[in-house]
């Protein structure tokens, strides 16, 4: 304890690297058509299961948008032996979690449960599926509590900017332009029959996959799944047809007021190509490059220069088809107008001076390299795979994508990004106070200002 | 429902210097965690600068003696690894996930720091991170409704004066005010690794992490002149209710109160943990149950806990009131539901689900290597003993319905509560159902 100055050391490099590769996925088929994939997560003693069902918010009829969202809820809801509150307290005593929601791509059921009682759950999500009751004063119920929660969404300013970039960029009459949820509107139109024909219509094994991922030493899932969702009965009609979308992107800025905002949200976004795309891996690097982390080119100068917000990230999001590139995050009100030009300046320097090599191999290393520790949990490699499902790409899609991240080049990350944010081809929406923040935004000639409420 | 203690080995060494090491060992994955509790929070501001915790925690990634401006985040990101650190009323944590054979990066990285921050720390990167720790106040509390809810129910909790009446955000004003002393004393003062736990978990070889930990972390002198936090014990239940009212231009009206509860690390808390389950946690929880599916006064109801060591800990009630609810109906129907279980206790049904909850909590949460390493820094920090934290599940599953009313009658009361009702503006409200208004104008925001 005599030691009154620390001895420094170099910096070490790194040991005898591990191999490691994505957790393969088992395909199987039950006899009533629903597709099973399994991964084997040694240690992992929650299981995660995740039932897709072939149900796309473009299925919903004319309307009644907020119908899947409903019709997902009620799924837990009762069943024809048991009542809604019976159903929970079963859930629960399981240990289990159960959430059902729907997107784009269509509903998804995620079940998380000890392994111990993955039979007891697994049964009670068979219920729910094979034979929900759809009551129609908790249907009706459900109705309220979702009008009264978009009350609470429109005062989310991330929520607002949301609603309003998809609003903006997509085709009017393309369900991908409207709330995931509905709106007010069209969810007070939704009841227990709009649920049941919404089901009866799109929920069926046939076209429906189950993920179900954890340690399954010692189960036997065969079996479990024999006795549950295997008895789940239904049509064998085609699967749901695929629309791309169509956008548009000319430049312009769109503020919604939010009267007394000490800050402004962010959102700059267009649609760009999506996993089935070449260019996906080149456009994930590039996309991390520019803003991925805190020590990308935006977080680098708008907080770790500037100040001017806690963070702000660009991202590449598949959609069900194609993909939404976007910048997001939020900037005290005052700076609004010089950390927009920032933001633009940032992507102009791309454009001209591309990324450097160390940049690539800094994006490379990380988003390669954390691939271990990302997918540790089984809920996290059901995410995934769910995902690549959900999006029609092959089982093998997870560890060839690595392998391509591994292979891009400098140049292609470069072009990718470049062409991907193209300020000439961006809708920034802000949420923020118009009063304050209208004048310096429309000084910048980002394109067109339009204010709404 | 067999606990971790048979899955999870772990065991713990002390350098010369004080630190305290805590090692356990897991090949599943190539992976493992590095995670250091420092012993210092907001609990330990002084009056003035409030904040000043968690500001210095956003400057310990700026650089070090021999790591420039935001190499911290470059090397661990560029080695495959992910990062951050928190602060808390009780505890500053800083924690890296890396790939097994980068895991000697990490501690290089974080010795480096804690023996050599100073001299790197510049006016400069102290402006620059004030400014972002603002931003960061701004975004979660300042610009979203509700978002000082909690700030205002600790300080009703807490008495003014009281080490934990203010939250770790810190206030702008104070924040302004901190100096570039100011952190150097503080990183003088707390930064010390007498003051630290750290776990390495995961892929290791536990022979050569101690080797590798002794090499960079053995020379860093130890320093002994940290004060004794402010006591923080205070009377088990408030004595009558503590009330306030923000009119605010809020999506609805809300119900939310604090209840002062047994402190962390006793039976009664883990008591509490299971009532506020049974009570507030999930769809067949006495609450939802109530006040969302049966009577429709509230589109979310339900009951957190906040574990705290060196103060009662604390139960948070949340309500968010659906339609045209009043919150004189909701908070009769919380008083009922409160007194009804305080007289009756958990059924045998409701105690089986609250315990298969908490189970589950608790297997997701030692389901990552950084999972553990942050749960044994806690116990080894905060009670003494690193290994407690594979048996807290089958401490929890020990307890009885009765010691769980009777937590729930000695603390579930109303005059054990502060209480924040959020009410729409006069302009917007039918009628004034508030009787009590505040006493205090800094509530008031219409």
């Amino acid at each position: 304890m005599t030691q009154t100055t620390m001895v420094f050391h170099p910096r070490p490099g790194a040991g005898p690297e591990k191999s490691w590769t994505f957790p393969a996925p088992d395909r199987t088929r039950l006899a009533n058509g629903l597709s099973v994939l399994r991964v084997h997560r040694p240690g992992q003693r929650v299981v995660a299961v995740e039932l897709l069902l072939d149900a796309p918010l473009d299925a919903e009829p004319e309307g009644i948008d907020g119908v899947a969202t409903i019709m997902a809820r009620a799924l837990s809801e009762g069943t024809d032996t048991m009542d809604a509150e019976t159903f929970a307290a079963e859930l629960e005593r399981c240990g289990a979690t159960m959430d059902a929601g729907a997107d784009h791509a269509g509903v998804q059921v995620a079940l998380d449960v000890p392994a111990s009682r993955l039979e007891r759950a697994l049964g009670l999500m068979a219920d729910a599926v094979r034979a929900p009751a759809f009551p129609a004063d908790e249907v009706d119920r459900l109705v309220r509590q979702r009008l009264d929660e978009i009350v609470h969404e429109l005062a989310s300013p991330a929520r607002r900017a949301a609603i309003a970039l998809y609003g903006e960029l997509f085709d009017a009459a393309a369900r991908i332009s409207r709330p995931r949820a509905g709106t007010a509107e069209s969810v007070a139109r939704v009841d227990r029959a709009a649920v049941a024909d919404f089901f009866a219509a799109h929920v069926r094994p046939a076209t429906a996959t189950v993920v179900v991922v954890g340690d399954l030493d010692g189960v036997d899932l065969d079996g479990i799944l024999d006795r549950t969702l295997g008895r789940w009965t239904g049509s064998d009609a085609p699967p749901t047809e695929v629309a791309a979308a169509r956008t548009d992107d000319a430049a312009r800025v769109v503020i919604v007021h939010r009267a007394g905002s000490v800050q402004t949200q962010v959102l700059a976004g267009r649609l760009g190509p999506d996993r089935h795309d070449a260019v996906w891996p080149s456009l994930s690097i590039g996309t991390y490059c520019l803003g991925g982390t805190l020590t990308s080119r935006l977080d680098r100068v708008l907080r770790e220069e500037k100040g001017y917000t806690y963070g702000i990230r660009a991202l590449n999001q598949s959609l069900r088809s194609g993909a939404l590139l976007a910048i997001t995050g939020s900037v005290e009100t005052d700076v609004t107008g010089p950390a927009l030009a920032d933001m633009v300046a940032v992507l102009k320097t791309l454009a001209a001076e591309g990324l450097t090599d160390d940049e690539r191999d800094a994006a490379v290393q990380n988003l390669v390299g954390v691939a271990p520790l990302k997918y540790q949990t089984s809920r996290s490699v059901a995410d995934s795979l769910a995902d690549v499902v959900a999006q029609r790409l092959p089982d093998d899609y997870l560890p060839g994508l690595y392998a391509r991240l591994g292979a891009v080049a400098t140049a292609d990350a470069s072009d990718a990004a470049v062409a991907g944010f193209d300020p000439e081809r961006l809708v920034i929406v802000l949420v923020g106070d118009a009063s304050q923040i209208r004048e310096p935004v429309e000084a910048l000639g980002l394109g067109p200002v339009t204010v709404i409420e | 429902m067999a606990g971790l203690a048979e899955t999870f080995t772990a065991t713990e060494h002390r350098l010369a210097n004080g630190l305290r090491v805590v090692l356990s060992e897991d090949h599943i994955d190539p992976v493992a965690a590095v995670c250091l509790w420092y012993d210092v929070g907001s609990r330990h501001e002084q009056p003035g600068r409030t904040g000043l915790a968690h500001l210095f925690e956003h400057l310990m990634f700026q650089g070090s003696a021999n790591v420039h401006g935001n190499q911290h985040f470059e090397f661990v990101q560029s080695a495959g690894g992910s990062l951050n650190g928190t602060t808390s009323f009780e505890r500053t944590n800083y924690f890296e996930t890396m790939p097994a054979h980068q895991v000697e990066l990490a501690l290089w990285l974080e010795a480096d720091r804690m023996g050599g921050l100073l001299e790197a720390l510049t006016q400069e990167s102290l402006d620059n991170q004030r400014d972002v720790v603002k931003n960061e106040r701004r975004q979660r509390y300042d610009n979203v409704p509700y978002g000082t809810a909690w700030e205002r129910l600790v300080a009703m909790a807490f008495p003014a004066g009281h080490p934990y009446h203010h939250m770790p955000i810190g206030s702008m004003a104070d924040l302004d005010a901190t100096t570039l002393e100011d952190c150097r004393e503080f990183f003088r003062t707390y930064y010390a690794p007498n003051n630290a736990v750290l776990a390495v978990v995961g892929d290791i070889d536990p022979e050569q992490t101690l080797a590798w930990v002794e090499k960079y972390f053995g020379t860093i002198p130890a320093h002994d002149g940290k004060p004794v936090p402010a006591d923080g014990t205070l009377p088990p239940v408030i004595g009558s209710e503590v009330r306030e009212t923000v009119y605010e231009d809020v999506p609805s009206r809300s119900l939310m109160a604090a209840y002062r509860l047994p402190v962390d690390g006793a039976r009664e808390a883990d008591a509490a943990d299971l009532a506020l389950t049974v009570l507030g946690e999930g769809e067949s929880s006495r609450l939802n149950t109530r006040l969302v599916r049966r009577d429709e006064l509230a589109v979310y109801a339900g009951f957190g806990i906040m574990r705290l060591v060196g103060a009662p800990s604390v139960a948070l009630l949340d309500v968010k009131a659906s339609g045209d609810a009043e919150v004189e109906a909701v908070d009769a129907a919380v008083n009922e539901e409160l007194a009804r279980f305080a007289a009756e206790g958990p059924t045998p049904a409701e105690l089986e689900r609250a315990q298969a909850q908490i189970e589950r909590g608790w297997l997701d949460r030692m389901a990552t290597v950084g999972g553990r390493a942050d749960e044994l820094c806690r116990y080894a920090t905060l009670f003494g003993d690193a290994s407690l934290a594979f048996s807290a599940l089958d401490r929890v599953l020990d307890i009885t319905g009765e010691e769980v009313r009777a937590v729930a009658a000695e603390r579930l009361l109303p005059e054990n509560r502060a209480v924040l009702v959020y009410e729409l503006p006069a302009e917007d409200s039918d009628d004034g159902s508030d009787t009590t208004d505040t006493d205090d104008a800094e509530g008031q925001a219409a």
